[in-house]
């Protein structure tokens, strides 16, 4: 008999890949880091989001169920580092959870409250009480880049005086959280000094439990000449690593997928890759933006887009672009006729910020060399993979339980 | 612990009890926040509680009967949500 | 490609569209300018329409435009007997006889002057009716404009069984179409304004001087051009208001992208769309009409939006 003394016992369900609406509160601006390649451009101490906003964006929110039709929901909870208001966060998700019940909404059979946070506060009380609380409802990634050398390497500590890396305050708390979520997996960013170590750090976080690493290059125009082939030997040398390591059995790494580096099609193929609008990001002024990247704290060059808030509602003329952006027509010559076009990414919010005008409909094409080169990589693990796999004649076997990995890239 | 399928049921069904799953997960720890002061919504989420968990039983049995999955005593029986998979799960001798 | 060039010949040129000139000084373009433009439409073959000030222009002026074909818009209060195209704000002037004629209105208004369309409609060739608050158009007024439109199809279609054949932007377009025809701001069009630089249309000049695409010195520039064309418009491409003016500084101002109509501006040219059918399908039932031209299908939806969302 199980915890319930019923006979039977559920796997975990997983979640509702790419059918959830996703909100997410910017309950802060302040993070305890200042990571060096963080597109946060606008952090600050100040904007924390006040209760009276939260609840006014909530009540907003499920007072218009008919505007919000997705069958589940993920409440997603982001800064700076999001940790750092619990308090705030518990009270959102008490109230989440009595309005929901209340008001007899659609979501409350359907929710997930999610975090991706920088794991230096996770073993504090008040965070160890919140995740008690919800358990069943969480999902919580936390950021460790890699190897001690390459984790301090972009992720410091803020403030004055030399620099210190976080690794040490992050690292301790790996074991908790995967005790507590066993599937955890975690998001590594890689810009142009990172490049070296990215094998290291690949292997590193396998050694320390984390069975799915989510890896992807920063969309912004960080690159220098050469980094395409040197990306390219670090993914050889991770996929040589993987293969005669045999992780491939148990871990996953987002860098390989078999689905990438094929041509598109031209008419089905023709999807929006980021879900920019479908989302619903609320800041502490109370202002609605389709995506944080949005917000006027992400933003380099151009003006925030803002397309509602709390008081007034969402205006819809301002989502229509984005619900109809499609691939070809954001997309410059050069990615339409690309003939490994398959798994290239783009972020709206950056295309928005790199644009000629302030529109969203100019792809930015920054990471195309790196694109190219991990499609050769890939290339090579896969070839070398399935040789090995025939000639051990482990292959059908694989098959049928290979790890997979969520291609999760912002 | 061993594990071995034992049957399938149709994407239909298997929303029926991940709805249900996601409904008890969702009560129980609402429970944890709600007090007999908020009289009213007590008495509604009580009442829930008790009819989400016959409904939950319910299903088992019903599919249990329909399908006639093999059993043995200290098993459980496991969906997987992604595959629509009946595993029965034994502890290792 | 581009076809037309507007000249603004003054900052406080007569508005024939969407935007309000909110200039109340006089400026008139340089002479220079003026030639300069003048020079740069004859090399590029473009079709010319000058906008005219409320006062009259020096002889200068008056002789330097006549050295290129074009066609004059003028505010009617300057009594301009040549003009090619005359606009008034409002109901309150007297049509004159022949010619184009642009009655720039609010929405309200417009429905309180149904008989004066009927009088306008029956001196001038052409009437083009140009709303100017389709920003604020909600879906509670659709069932007035429709009725509207529907009332005034009814006018028109008695005339042409008169033999008259009257021109209104609103509901004779669209029977006379066969593929998209919109304004062209940034695709085939572009604005020369009284400072001596391009503008995406008169309107981009008035809003914000600072958003010009090029000079008379350097050429046009306009980045992103392709956003102006109907092919990067996921919405209008394959919209069959074929008569809608698709205004790129109405889309930027309701959804922030020149290439995204508001809903707003779908539904109006939705319900013109379908009184113009209405009309065409009630006079052809008395003859033949327009043969060359296909039916006007019927459809279920107001805003294309609501179909690719669906």
């Amino acid at each position: 008999m199980n915890e319930d003394n019923k006979p039977f016992k559920e796997n975990d369900p997983g979640w509702q890949g790419g059918v959830a609406k996703n909100i997410t509160f910017i309950v802060t601006k302040d993070c305890q880091l200042a990571c060096k390649y963080c597109y946060l451009v606008g952090k600050n101490e100040k904007e924390r989001m006040s209760w009276e906003t939260a609840k006014a964006a909530i009540d907003y929110i499920l007072g218009h169920e008919a505007d919000f039709p997705e069958a589940s929901v993920v409440w997603d909870f982001i800064g700076g580092e999001p940790f750092l208001e619990i308090e705030l966060i518990d009270k959102i998700c008490d109230y989440l959870k009595t309005e929901m019940f209340r008001l007899r909404h659609h979501w409350f059979d359907s929710y997930r409250f999610s975090f991706s946070t920088n794991g230096i506060n996770y073993h504090t009380d008040k965070v160890q009480d919140f995740i008690k609380k919800n358990h069943t409802h969480l999902s919580i990634g936390i950021t460790i880049d890699g190897t001690r050398r390459k984790h301090d390497l972009n992720r410091i500590w803020k403030g004055d005086g030399p620099e210190r890396g976080s690794y040490d305050d992050v690292v301790r708390n790996i074991p908790l959280w995967l005790e507590q979520f066993p599937g955890g997996g975690t998001k590594v960013t890689i810009s142009s000094a990172d490049i070296p170590y990215i094998c290291e750090s690949v292997l590193h976080l396998y050694s320390l439990g984390i069975h799915e690493v989510n890896i992807n290059c920063v969309f912004e125009d960080v690159w220098s000449e050469g980094d395409d082939k040197r990306f390219e030997d670090q993914l050889m040398q991770l996929a040589d690593a993987i293969i005669d390591g045999g992780y491939y059995q148990d871990y996953a790494c987002s860098f390989f997928s078999e689905h990438i580096g094929k041509p598109l099609d031209p008419e089905l193929e023709n999807q929006n890759w980021c879900g920019a609008g479908k989302m619903l990001s609320v800041d502490a002024a109370g202002n609605f933006y389709p995506c944080t990247r949005f917000a006027a704290y992400s933003l380099r060059e151009k003006r925030p887009i803002i397309i509602g808030n709390v008081r007034d509602g969402i205006d819809k003329n301002k989502l229509r672009p984005f619900l109809t952006l499609d691939r070809l027509t954001q997309s410059p010559r050069e990615c339409i006729d690309c003939e490994v076009a398959s798994g290239c990414a783009w972020c709206q919010g950056e295309n928005y910020d790199a644009a000629a005008t302030p529109t969203v409909y100019q792809r930015a094409t920054a990471i195309c060399l790196m694109h190219k080169a991990r499609v050769r990589a890939n290339n090579y693990y896969w070839n070398r993979l399935f040789r090995k796999l025939e000639l051990e004649g482990e292959r059908e076997q694989w098959e049928k339980n290979k790890p997979e990995s969520n291609d999760v890239i912002c | 612990m061993a594990k071995k399928k034992v049957g399938q049921v149709t994407p239909v069904e298997r929303d029926e009890i991940q709805r249900l799953f996601e409904r008890r997960n969702g009560l129980n720890e609402l429970a944890k926040i709600l007090t007999a002061d908020n009289a009213e919504l007590y008495e509604r989420l009580v009442t829930d509680m008790g009819e989400t968990g016959t409904k939950f039983q319910q299903w088992w049995d019903t599919m249990a009967q329909k399908y006639s999955w093999e059993s043995i005593p200290d098993g459980n029986w496991e969906i997987n949500f992604d595959t629509c998979e009946i595993f029965l799960v034994t502890p290792e001798v | 490609m581009l076809q037309y060039m507007i000249i603004l010949l003054d900052d406080t040129s007569t508005s024939f569209c969407h935007y309000e000139v909110n200039k109340t000084e006089r400026h008139l373009i340089s002479l220079d300018d003026l030639r300069a433009g003048i020079r740069l439409a004859m090399i590029e073959n473009l079709n010319v329409q000058m906008v005219y000030p409320d006062y009259e222009l020096p002889q200068e002026y008056k002789e330097l435009i006549n050295t290129i074909d074009h066609s004059d818009i003028v505010p009617i209060a300057l009594n301009h007997n040549d003009a090619d195209v005359v606009v008034t704000d409002g109901w309150n002037s007297t049509p004159p006889a022949g010619g184009v004629a642009v009655i720039r209105t609010t929405l309200a208004e417009l429905l309180q002057h149904g008989e004066d369309v009927s009088k306008w409609l029956a001196t001038v060739t052409r009437l083009n009716i140009v709303i100017t608050d389709v920003a604020s158009f909600t879906d509670d007024d659709q069932k007035a404009y429709s009725n509207f439109l529907n009332l005034l199809g009814e006018n028109i279609d008695k005339l042409y069984v008169n033999g008259a054949s009257p021109q209104l932007n609103l509901l004779t377009d669209r029977m006379m179409l066969s593929a998209m025809n919109n304004c062209g701001a940034g695709d085939t069009c572009i604005t020369l304004a009284p400072n001596g630089k391009f503008y995406v249309c008169p309107a981009f000049y008035y809003e914000n001087p600072d958003e010009s695409v090029g000079d008379l010195e350097n050429g046009i520039n306009i980045p992103n051009k392709q956003l102006y064309k109907l092919d990067y418009a996921p919405l209008c491409r394959q919209c069959d208001a074929w008569h809608c003016k698709r205004c790129v500084w109405l889309n930027r101002q309701l959804t922030l992208e020149v290439n995204t109509p508001g809903r707003e501006q779908c539904v109006m040219s939705h319900l013109e769309r379908n009184a113009s059918r209405q009309l065409l399908t009630s006079i052809r039932q008395k003859g033949t009409f327009l043969p060359d031209k296909p039916e006007i299908t019927e459809i279920d939806y107001l805003d294309p939006f609501d179909k690719i969302k669906n």
